[in-house]
């Protein structure tokens, strides 16, 4: 009898001895993201810039309200699938237990895994995926960083506006020439509304083939509208044929601006070269943003990836220090006090606040109501061709006055 | 003014239809004689257009100069896929008559080659440098024409012309159409059957890679580059006659012109459904084509 009440002693002591050890608490943070399949690329550029400001968060000392918890990361892949999206949220909640979820990028995955975060009342702090509805279910526990959808198009308006009143330049027409997927005609139905709105003649509404293998009859339609801002669009291979065209048919409208895709591509700029002087670009971020800590945290991710920031992995850095800063002031690992700290952020400055906008502050439907985008002016000062942020205009590079109207070619 | 526009969309039609034509042009010559579609065209085309680039941009000559280069590569290149992958399996079907096996050789080269494309030089798009037809126009008043479409037509109406005198005038090129009549009679006249094969082959890919360094100067390099025109030349060879070097020509022309002249009226989408429509059309009322031989042998 002695020797077994000895036994179950030190198999107790046994058993305790790990959890005396690591007495600091951990904030487990479960993250689903497409880490294969279709999406990887910009999956692992969110799996980046998470470690990385985790890394940083850790350092520096992790929760202190907590105890000086530090946050473990925990990984699933959805592979963008909306199924597997949903098990991985199941499984972090019921087998991991985590505290907070993030992801996932794809909308398609987005949309059904908060609902089941929405169900256990664990707060879901999704940093991008754009579909509009996400955030328009009435959940309590779905927190948005990036822009949404429409706010795209939305700020490109908001864009042409003050452009035109800063530069005194009068815009009266505009022409719609998009991609002819979901992407474009879905973007081109919100232009159709806003223009009404913003007093701008619609000209013409072109959609068009990405796979077409000549843009010329498009190019001399454009011409024939003479409209005076052209917005567009395009996925890679077009945006390049298209910009090119233009400049063959000397097309110049008083404004040029895309939708990121094709005009962001990474070879839009070497394959256009100067034809794409001039032309604006809607962005979520770029590295040149005149904001502290960007350009330090840009250097520290480009000397550990090879890339620069890119939009989405900036919403991914960001989300975590939003993470830490809510869950420094819950004080606790309780999912309602995470929430209801998350639903009171108003982060403005400190390490990490590196996005365009002044500060992330949700709104009763958990978005974000300040992310905003920037837009871009392709120009080359000195440096060769490289997209120079301009607007809004507290964001503008220091030192730039944009080209607007494009000149006449 | 709207005169002035319609000259325009004709002129870039005609110019752009042209070049297509020059694009189904190795697809049509291939059928013609070998009686063999060839899926893998389109990638032939972006072969052709990735060797226009490299040469270019290693030797820094002029594109049209290119054409030195290009022109025996890309026949050798033809000449071997020929020889090494189709001529085995011609063989062993000998007594199939159009063996099917090899189309879908053609469909796995297809597959290949976009694929090493895609592992050699990765995804990007790319930009003919140096490119000393960048941008360089004809203006007559409103009237634009770009100069790289312009010189493409006119390459395309010299190696049609060119294709055609060797076809009528040289004992070879008689060879070559006797195989493409009856290439066991052919046989039996003394042709060497799998020589005359091989270097059709190898003529047909040779016109691909002239097509790739027309198109070139005005047009990006990517792996996938071959798949939009790869389509187009279907439907132009069957427009205008399978086998047919005019025939492609003319098909090429009337794609061209629906594609310009369209979109003075409607979507530049829909001109799309046009083209396919008239593709069935012509399927259904005229199977051989404009200019396509009526007898089947």
């Amino acid at each position: 009898m002695r020797k077994l009440h000895l036994l179950v002693l030190g198999l107790a002591l046994c058993l305790m001895s790990p959890s005396l050890a690591s007495a600091e608490k951990v904030v487990k943070v479960g993250n689903i993201l497409p880490l294969s399949g279709p999406s990887a690329s910009v999956g692992q550029q969110g799996k980046q810039a998470r470690e990385m400001a985790i890394e940083e968060i850790n350092a520096a000392g992790g929760i202190k309200s907590l105890g000086g918890a530090k946050i473990e990361m925990l990984y699933a892949d959805s592979k963008s699938d909306p199924n597997v999206g949903v098990t991985e949220a199941e499984r972090f909640i019921n087998s991991e237990k985590v505290n907070v979820l993030t992801g996932a990028w794809n909308s398609g995955v987005t949309y059904p895994s908060t609902a089941v975060a929405e169900r256990y009342g664990i707060p879901y702090i999704v940093p991008v995926s754009v579909r509009d509805t996400i955030t328009e279910r009435g959940f309590k526990n779905v927190f948005r960083i990036a822009a949404k959808d429409s706010w795209w198009t939305r700020d490109q308006f908001a864009f042409l506006k003050d452009m035109s009143k800063e530069f005194n330049v009068s815009l009266s027409s505009v022409a719609f020439v998009y991609e002819n997927g979901d992407w474009g005609t879905g973007f081109a139905a919100q232009w159709r509304e806003l223009a009404k709105k913003a007093g701008l003649k619609i000209v013409l509404d072109e959609p068009y083939s990405s796979s077409a293998t000549d843009l010329t009859p498009l190019v001399n339609k454009i011409r024939r509208a003479r409209p005076d801002v052209l917005m567009l669009v395009s996925n890679a291979a077009d945006a390049i044929l298209l910009t090119n065209t233009l400049a063959d048919y000397k097309v110049s409208p008083k404004v040029i601006i895309g939708s990121g895709g094709g005009h962001a591509d990474p070879t839009f700029l070497s394959a256009c070269g100067d034809n794409a002087r001039y032309i604006f670009d809607i962005v979520e971020w770029e590295a040149d943003v005149n904001r502290p800590g960007a350009k330090e945290a840009n250097e520290k991710y480009k000397q550990r990836y090879g890339t620069n920031l890119t939009g989405e992995a900036v919403d991914a850095y960001v989300s975590m220090y939003v993470m830490a800063d809510a869950l420094e002031r819950a004080g606790s690992l309780d999912p309602a006090a995470i929430r209801k700290a998350l639903a009171e952020t108003d982060l403005k400055s400190g390490p990490g606040m590196i996005a365009t906008y002044d500060s992330v502050k949700f709104d009763e439907s958990g978005q974000n109501e300040n992310a905003a985008l920037s837009v871009v002016q392709i120009n080359d000062i000195g440096t060769g061709l490289e997209r120079i942020t301009v607007w809004p205009k507290g964001a503008r590079r220091t030192g730039y006055t944009p080209v607007f109207p494009m000149p006449k070619k | 003014m709207d005169l002035v526009f319609f000259a325009q969309d004709c002129i870039n039609g005609i110019l752009m239809g042209l070049i297509y034509g020059l694009v189904a042009l190795g697809l049509t010559l291939i059928f013609g004689v070998l009686k063999v579609i060839n899926f893998a065209h389109g990638s032939f085309i972006m072969v052709g257009m990735f060797v226009a680039y490299w040469a270019v941009a290693l030797s820094g000559l002029h594109p049209y100069l290119a054409l030195l280069i290009i022109i025996p590569v890309m026949f050798v290149f033809g000449y071997m896929v020929q020889h090494l992958l189709i001529r085995p399996i011609f063989i062993a079907e000998r007594n199939v008559r159009e063996p099917i096996t090899v189309i879908i050789v053609t469909t796995g080269l297809w597959y290949v080659l976009d694929n090493l494309a895609l592992l050699i030089f990765g995804p990007d798009y790319r930009a003919l440098h140096p490119n000393p037809l960048k941008g360089q126009m004809l203006e007559f008043g409103q009237i634009f024409i770009s100069m790289p479409k312009l010189y493409g037509a006119m390459i395309t109406v010299a190696t049609a012309g060119a294709l055609h005198l060797f076809l009528h005038r040289t004992r070879l090129g008689r060879a070559v159409r006797a195989t493409s009549l009856d290439r066991d009679a052919a046989s039996l006249m003394g042709i060497n059957q799998w020589k005359i094969f091989n270097i059709a082959f190898g003529i047909g890919t040779a016109v691909a890679g002239i097509s790739g360094a027309v198109l070139t100067p005005f047009y990006n390099v990517y792996p996938t580059v071959g798949i939009p025109f790869d389509i187009k030349s279907f439907i132009i060879v069957v427009l205008g006659g399978l086998g047919s070097i005019w025939g492609a020509l003319v098909g090429g022309m009337i794609i061209g012109l629906i594609e310009s002249i369209g979109p003075m009226f409607m979507p530049s989408t829909l001109t799309e459904v046009i083209v396919y429509g008239l593709f069935l059309l012509v399927l259904f009322v005229k199977p051989s084509g404009l200019f396509g031989q009526k007898l089947d042998w």
